[in-house]
């Protein structure tokens, strides 16, 4: 089971929990069951093409990006983190 | 970072253009007119308000209806900050004054509360060959991103492009901690007087803290293949209007 580290913007689908539990053998599985658990928080993670362009997804300090993307294989001590875009100060 | 007096000595013939003079360029503009860099350019066009203070740590309350830049040069100087100057640009950052601006300076600081102005930033900091510090805060959350002259990556690796639609983060709903935005801030300056002294070591990081942990990551990113700023395939060569149209966010 993954720990998901949720940003301050998704907290609201999350009940304001800052780090949920998912299962999944890839973060695309991970997004499925977080979705089930947490629903909307998959439209804001992702869209027709896979991650929206302002979000980035990281499993411990690696960008799925330059992993295998949303097939990136887990394990079960890993720690996905969501970092979107925000602006504010 | 400490710095030494030769440091010191060297800060007086650098500059630094602070976009935003808000929760995060009032923290960064203090460290840096204290750490003795000689030339700070503010940007911003807008007035102290009272919801502003909590977080905007140059101004107090018998500067509210003042002008930002009024009331935080005012504040430098009462700090003792004494830099050979201080410039006002009363503007927004905007696509007719971006690329001059950034090109004035030795680094930028961004501090926008909007993407379209962090994007701008950006895109002409790269155009300019300017490094720029990214910094952005809500909520509990806050990002520092530091980009080299040359960029790769750049925050267009990272981000890509303007967030559009209803999946947009919802910024109205946001609100903005003081004591995050004050570390964020730190963090800004920080990098900012390392690329003015030219250590390009922190190029690349981005700092992600989370106030409700009290955890802060920093991560070094890779280049975007086929960034649209920086990379070989760049379809970015001006700044247009057109390119930052997106709606501003409300934090």
């Amino acid at each position: 089971m993954a720990t998901v580290r949720i940003p301050t913007p998704l907290r609201t689908l999350t009940g304001g929990e800052d780090q949920v539990q998912a299962v999944g053998d890839t973060v695309k599985d991970v997004i499925e069951n977080l979705e089930k658990n947490h629903p909307g928080i998959r439209e804001r993670l992702l869209d027709e093409k896979g991650v929206r362009r302002f979000v980035n997804i990281y499993v411990g300090d690696e960008d799925i990006r330059f992993l295998d993307g949303l097939s990136t294989a887990l394990k079960a001590t890993d720690e996905i983190s969501i970092v979107p875009a925000i602006a504010g100060g | 970072m400490s710095i030494s007096s030769p440091e010191r000595d060297a800060l007086q013939f650098k500059s630094a253009l602070v976009v935003g003079v808000g929760g995060l360029g009032c923290p960064v503009a203090l460290a840096l007119a204290e750490a003795g860099v000689g030339r700070i350019v503010l940007c911003d066009d807008d007035w102290v308000d009272t919801t502003n203070l909590h977080r905007q740590i140059l101004f107090a309350e018998a500067d509210v209806g003042s002008h930002k830049l009024d009331a935080a040069e005012r504040a430098l100087y009462r700090a003792g900050a004494r830099p050979h100057s201080i410039e006002l640009v009363r503007s927004r950052f905007l696509p007719e004054n971006a690329r001059e601006l950034s090109r004035s300076v030795d680094v930028v600081i961004e501090g926008a509360d909007n993407f379209a102005t962090k994007f701008l930033c950006a895109d002409a900091c790269f155009l300019e060959r300017r490094a720029v510090i990214h910094g952005a805060a809500v909520r509990l959350s806050a990002t520092v991103l530091s980009v080299a002259p040359e960029g790769a990556p750049c925050y267009r690796c990272l981000f890509e492009d303007l967030p559009t639609g209803a999946s947009a983060p919802n910024c109205a709903e946001a609100g903005v901690l003081g004591p995050v935005v004050g570390l964020a801030g730190a963090i800004m300056a920080d990098r900012a007087l390392s690329a003015l002294l030219g250590d390009r070591s922190a190029f690349g990081s981005l700092v992600s803290y989370d106030g409700k942990t009290d955890r802060a990551r920093e991560v070094s990113l890779l280049a975007r293949a086929h960034c649209a700023l920086c990379s070989s395939e760049s379809s970015i060569h001006e700044i247009t209007y057109q390119r930052y149209t997106a709606p501003s966010c409300a934090a």
